[in-house]
């Protein structure tokens, strides 16, 4: 296992070359680099979204974590978007000078451009609730639509799944939603009417937990890159995704856990010591279900399953931002336009100017930042791709030839799943997509 | 002759190894009558993990037994027995694929020595870090 990929260099007569469609993608990756061309307009593009990402982000995990350690299971959980201050100044325990692991240089504390959009929104000063009612806010639904893919779709590896119908889960569970409506009788008795409605939300609510514990990783790292790139120090894709692979290994054993808090009480839903890690139970899951898989959008796009628009099989989902078609996803409601106009008030400079310059300019700046961010997250699954061939399967620079053609059969099978003819792969090949 | 950890406290080479079995609080289990088949990866195999890897690892233990765990057999096999299975359960309940019987290859490390017989098992020492998955 090596470092950083790019220090590895593929001994390219040792094998024939692949003659995959993606045969260039396939021999791009061998060579340490990325799905997504190295150019220095991808590099512009992804950086500026990745920081345009993370700003709300880093609203994103503080609020799941706040809803699955506190709000719990309010029965009408209307103010589960309005987090408390302690979690919105709860250290992420990646930045800061508390941090064991400093990921980013800035502060542990919520992003400044995020406060300053709270307190402001895209209108003027005033109270959160009129914010909130005006939908002037961080679009939380989009965080939860990631939440549930990731419930729905279950089973994608790991065992945090299996854990969630285990009894030991199950006794846990019980334990935490008798303390937390012990002076509630009405829902105590809903509860021994239907234990298994309660169950499942309580399921939920541990996923609201693991993606909450994901995104506080992914925030700071962000961030980072973007500080990176701004003092000239990320001046490649391959290094923009090298840095997420190092990042990845990393915080690989990160404990996932589920823990709730009545008052100054902990009840443990899933405690640290179940050995569930970021990698295995939130990272890989979340890349398969929410940036491969997610699942048919109410929309502007009808599908109809009984003529087989819809797949049999979950496996074959794609409707992530993979394959998505970015112009009719692109309507109000819908996870990844909330995750548009998201980003959209926190794009750095260099990217609005980008945008003025090509296609309808600022009229369909949100089109364009759609497909950037569909480019930024073709580097983020080269970087998982490439995570995962380090750490099951063999360097690049191996000598062996059968080591290099097993590299090349997992390259060509995640390639597969490109295929299809919704996927943006080739797309992205060329600057012209816009 | 002496225990598994014993065998490795001596060679030298398996520092990091072996303060990871003391950090995951697995030494009392290993120092048990087993038997078990580890395989032993060397120090320059952490050394070769991304920096922070192996910290965040140590931070954790639970995280870090269920690694260390991905590298220990319950029962005593050697070479021969191993190749003659294409996977073996692992304490941590993930198969590992013996890839290759010559070079002897487990999953994507290459066994560097094997058949290091102790009292409680054997140890076949390896190149890199094995991870589930």
């Amino acid at each position: 296992m090596t470092s950083s990929a790019t220090q590895e260099r593929i001994q390219a007569p040792l094998i024939p070359p692949s003659t995959h469609r993606f045969a260039d993608v396939i021999h791009r990756l061998e060579a340490g680099g990325s799905m997504l061309p190295d150019t220095p307009e991808n590099l512009k593009q992804i950086i500026g979204i990745y920081k345009a990402y993370a700003v709300p982000m880093d609203f994103y995990w503080r609020d799941l974590l706040y809803i699955a350690e506190r709000v719990f299971l309010k029965p009408l959980p209307a103010f589960k978007y309005f987090i408390s201050k302690e979690y919105l100044d709860r250290p992420n325990s990646y930045a800061g000078d508390q941090s064991k692991l400093r990921i980013w240089r800035g502060t542990e504390k919520a992003h400044p451009e995020l406060l300053e959009f709270m307190e402001r929104g895209e209108t003027v000063r005033m109270p959160k609730l009129l914010h909130h009612l005006w939908h002037d806010r961080v679009n939380m639904e989009f965080a939860e639509a990631c939440m549930q893919a990731m419930l729905w779709h279950q089973g994608m590896g790991g065992r945090f799944n299996d854990y969630l119908e285990s009894d030991a889960y199950k006794a846990n569970a019980d334990r935490a939603i008798k303390a937390y409506f012990k002076r509630n009788p009405l829902m105590l008795a809903l509860y021994a009417l239907f234990p298994d409605m309660f169950l499942e939300q309580v399921r939920q609510l541990s996923y609201t937990a693991n993606l909450g514990l994901f995104w506080e990783v992914m925030a700071p790292v962000f961030f980072e890159m973007s500080d990176l790139y701004d003092e000239g120090k990320l001046s490649s894709v391959p290094e923009a995704m090298d840095f997420l692979v190092n990042g990845i290994f990393a915080v690989a054993g990160r404990p996932i856990y589920h823990h709730l808090y009545i008052g100054e009480e902990c009840y443990e839903i899933i405690p640290k010591s179940e050995g569930f890690t970021w990698l295995y139970e939130a990272a890989l899951p979340y890349v398969e279900a929410v940036v491969y898989r997610t699942s048919p959008f109410r929309g502007t796009k009808r599908y109809n399953a009984q003529a087989q628009q819809v797949p049999p099989d979950q496996a074959d989902f794609h409707y992530g931002i993979l394959y998505a078609d970015v112009f009719p996803v692109g309507s109000a409601g819908i996870p990844p336009t909330l995750l548009m106009q998201d980003m959209l008030h926190f794009l750095p400079p260099y990217l609005k100017d980008l945008y003025k310059q090509h296609k309808r300019g600022e009229e369909d700046e949100l089109i364009q930042l759609g497909i950037t961010f569909q480019r930024s997250m073709y580097n983020v699954t080269s970087a998982v791709i490439q995570a995962l061939r380090c750490a099951l399967l063999y360097p690049l620079d191996d000598t062996n030839p059968e080591h290099l053609m097993a590299n090349r059969r997992f390259f060509e099978a995640q390639m597969d799943r490109f295929l299809r003819p919704e996927a943006r792969l080739s797309d992205i090949q060329s600057q012209d997509y816009r | 002759m002496a225990s598994i950890l014993e065998t490795a406290a001596s060679v030298g080479a398996f520092n990091t190894l072996l303060a990871a079995v003391d950090a995951a609080g697995l030494r009392g289990a290993l120092e048990g009558p087993g038997p078990f088949t580890v395989f032993a990866p060397v120090d320059d195999a952490f050394a070769a993990l991304p920096p922070g890897t192996v910290q965040t690892l140590v931070d954790n233990p639970p995280q870090l037994a269920r690694i260390l765990k991905y590298h220990v057999l319950s029962g005593a096999y050697s070479r021969e027995q191993l190749v003659a299975q294409d996977n073996w359960e692992s304490l941590e309940g993930a198969p590992i694929p013996i890839r290759s019987q010559d070079p002897f290859e487990v999953k994507n490390a290459t066994v560097v020595n094997a058949d290091v017989v102790c009292d409680n098992g054997v140890v076949h020492v390896i190149d890199r870090v094995i991870l589930p998955g």
